[in-house]
C-alpha cells in the first residue's frame, strides 16, 4: 500500500478548516434550525462582535504589539501606533 | 457594555427576536460591530467606556494609554441605521529605539483621536452599509472608507458578506526622518455565517489587503522595510450554546500571512456564564504565535562593539521586536451587570504577555525581553 504523505503546513491547515466549514454549509452533516428553534441563536452572547468599543480597543492593542491583524471586517483605518 | 444589546432583560414571556439570525450574527466589525437583524434596529444605544493599557518589560515601564470612548447607534426611519464612534487616546511612556534595548529608549507623549461613522440601509434580506473612519496623531493621519453588502437566504440560516475598503495614511514623523510619506491600502473580504444547529453558529471570513507605501518605523534605528505589503487572513468563528447550563462558548481561529514573510496563528476561547438574572461572567483565553519577517535580524548586544548593524548593510532590515518570532497569551475576565431594562455596566481585565519561547512550532527570536501588559475596560450602556 502506498502511503500518501502530505505535510500539514499552516496554509493547508487553514484550507482544510475552510473546506470543513464550507462543507457544513451544504447541510450534509447537521440539520439547520427551523424558525421556531432559533431562540438560543438570538441571544446576545451568540452574536459575533456584540461590543464594538471592546472589540475596537482589543484590535487596536494587538495591532500595536503584533505583526498580524485583521480578519473580522474591512474599513477600520490605520494608525501610527508605534 | 452591550452596545447592541436589544435583548437586555426581557419579561418572562418575551419572545426572542427570530429575525435573520445569521445576518444579525454576522455583525461584521470592520468599521463597527453591530448586530443587525434583517430590519433596521428599533432601539438606539449609547455606550461609553474608559479603557487603559499599560505595558512593561524588565527594567523599563513602557507605554501607558488612557482612552475614553463613545459609541452611538441610532435607528432612522424604518429602514436605516446610523452608527458613530469616537475615541481619544492619551499615550505616554517610553519605547525602545531598536529591538528591546532599554538604553536609549525614546520617551514620548502623544494624543490620538479616532472616529468612525456608518450608515446602513435595510432591504428585504439584504443590507448595504457605507462607512468612513479617521485617525489623527501629531505625526500620523489616516482616512478610510468602506462598503459592505450582506445577503441572507430565504430560511435566514445563511448570510453572505462582501466588503471592500480603502485606507489612505499620511506620515510626518516629528524627528524629520522623512516628510510627507504615504501609505495606501485596498482591502477585500468575503464571509459566510451559518446557523448550523439551533445551538451553533459558525462563521468563515477570508480577507486580503494590498498595501503600498511607507512601512518603516521612523523612530527605530536602522529600519528599512519593503514598500509593499499584502496580507491574507482566514478567520473561523464558532459560537456554541450549552442549553442545560445556559452557558455560551465562543471560539475562533485566525490564520494570517503576509509578504513580509510573517505567518501567524491566533486562537481564542471564552465562556459566557450567567450569574443569576442580572450578571454574567466571561473568562477568556487567547493564544497568538508568529514567525519572524524575512528581513528581521537578531541583534547581538556586544559591550565592545556597541549596537550591531546588519552585516553588509542589506537593503532591507529591521530589529523591531514586533517583526520577530514570539508567542503571546492573554488571560482575562469580564463581568456584565444588567442594571435594568435600559442600563447596563461592564468591567473587563486582561493580562497580556509576550515571550519568544512561547512561539509554537519553532524557536522564538533570541534575546527579546519579556513584554507584559495590563488592559482594563469599564463601560456603561443605555438603550433609548
Amino acid at each position: 500500500m502506498i502511503a500518501l504523505k502530505i505535510p500539514i503546513t499552516p496554509p493547508r491547515a487553514a484550507l482544510l478548516l475552510a473546506v470543513l466549514a464550507l462543507s457544513s454549509l451544504t447541510g450534509c452533516a447537521l440539520q439547520p434550525p427551523q424558525a421556531f428553534e432559533k431562540g438560543n441563536l438570538a441571544k446576545r452572547e451568540m452574536t459575533f462582535g456584540a461590543d464594538p468599543l471592546e472589540d475596537a480597543f482589543s484590535q487596536h492593542v494587538y495591532f500595536s504589539k503584533e505583526a498580524a491583524s485583521g480578519g473580522t471586517g474591512v474599513g477600520g483605518g490605520g494608525c501610527g501606533c508605534n | 457594555m452591550a452596545a447592541t444589546d436589544h435583548d437586555d432583560i426581557q419579561p418572562a414571556d418575551a419572545r426572542p427576536r427570530l429575525g435573520s439570525i445569521t445576518l444579525a450574527a454576522l455583525a461584521l466589525p470592520g468599521l463597527l460591530n453591530v448586530a443587525h437583524a434583517e430590519s433596521a434596529p428599533t432601539d438606539g444605544v449609547i455606550s461609553v467606556k474608559l479603557q487603559s493599557y499599560d505595558d512593561r518589560q524588565p527594567g523599563l515601564d513602557r507605554i501607558r494609554v488612557i482612552a475614553p470612548s463613545l459609541y452611538v447607534l441610532a435607528p432612522v426611519a424604518s429602514n436605516w441605521a446610523l452608527e458613530a464612534s469616537l475615541v481619544h487616546d492619551d499615550i505616554s511612556g517610553a519605547s525602545p529605539r531598536w529591538h528591546s534595548a532599554i538604553s536609549g529608549a525614546s520617551h514620548m507623549s502623544d494624543h490620538r483621536t479616532a472616529g468612525t461613522a456608518r450608515v446602513t440601509r435595510y432591504f428585504d434580506r439584504v443590507s448595504v452599509g457605507v462607512g468612513g473612519a479617521f485617525s489623527e496623531e501629531r505625526d500620523y493621519r489616516s482616512r478610510a472608507a468602506s462598503l459592505d453588502v450582506r445577503w441572507s437566504t430565504p430560511d435566514n440560516n445563511t448570510t453572505l458578506y462582501l466588503g471592500a475598503g480603502l485606507t489612505r495614511d499620511d506620515i510626518n514623523p516629528v524627528n524629520g526622518v522623512v516628510e510627507n510619506e504615504h501609505k495606501r491600502s485596498n482591502e477585500f473580504m468575503i464571509g459566510v455565517t451559518q446557523a448550523w444547529t439551533k445551538n451553533d453558529l459558525v462563521q468563515l471570513n477570508v480577507g486580503h489587503v494590498a498595501a503600498s507605501g511607507y512601512f518603516n518605523d521612523p523612530y527605530k534605528l536602522v529600519d528599512k522595510r519593503p514598500r509593499e505589503r499584502d496580507q491574507t487572513t482566514v478567520l473561523a468563528r464558532w459560537n456554541h450554546h450549552i442549553e442545560p447550563l445556559g452557558v455560551t462558548i465562543r471560539s475562533s481561529y485566525r490564520f494570517y500571512r503576509d509578504t513580509f514573510g510573517i505567518r501567524a496563528h491566533t486562537a481564542t476561547v471564552e465562556g459566557v456564564h450567567p450569574l443569576g438574572e442580572r450578571f454574567t461572567l466571561t473568562p477568556s483565553l487567547r493564544y497568538y504565535t508568529q514567525g519572524k519577517a524575512d528581513f528581521y535580524y537578531d541583534p547581538v548586544y556586544d559591550p565592545v562593539i556597541g549596537e550591531p548593524y546588519p552585516p553588509g548593510r542589506p537593503r532591507l532590515s529591521s530589529s523591531d521586536h514586533r517583526l520577530s518570532a514570539f508567542g503571546a497569551i492573554t488571560v482575562g475576565a469580564k463581568i456584565e451587570w444588567r442594571i435594568d431594562s435600559r442600563w447596563s455596566a461592564d468591567f473587563k481585565y486582561e493580562r497580556y504577555e509576550q515571550r519568544s519561547n512561547w512561539r509554537l512550532g519553532g524557536n522564538g527570536s533570541p534575546g527579546l525581553a519579556r513584554l507584559s501588559a495590563d488592559i482594563l475596560q469599564i463601560g456603561f450602556s443605555r438603550r433609548f
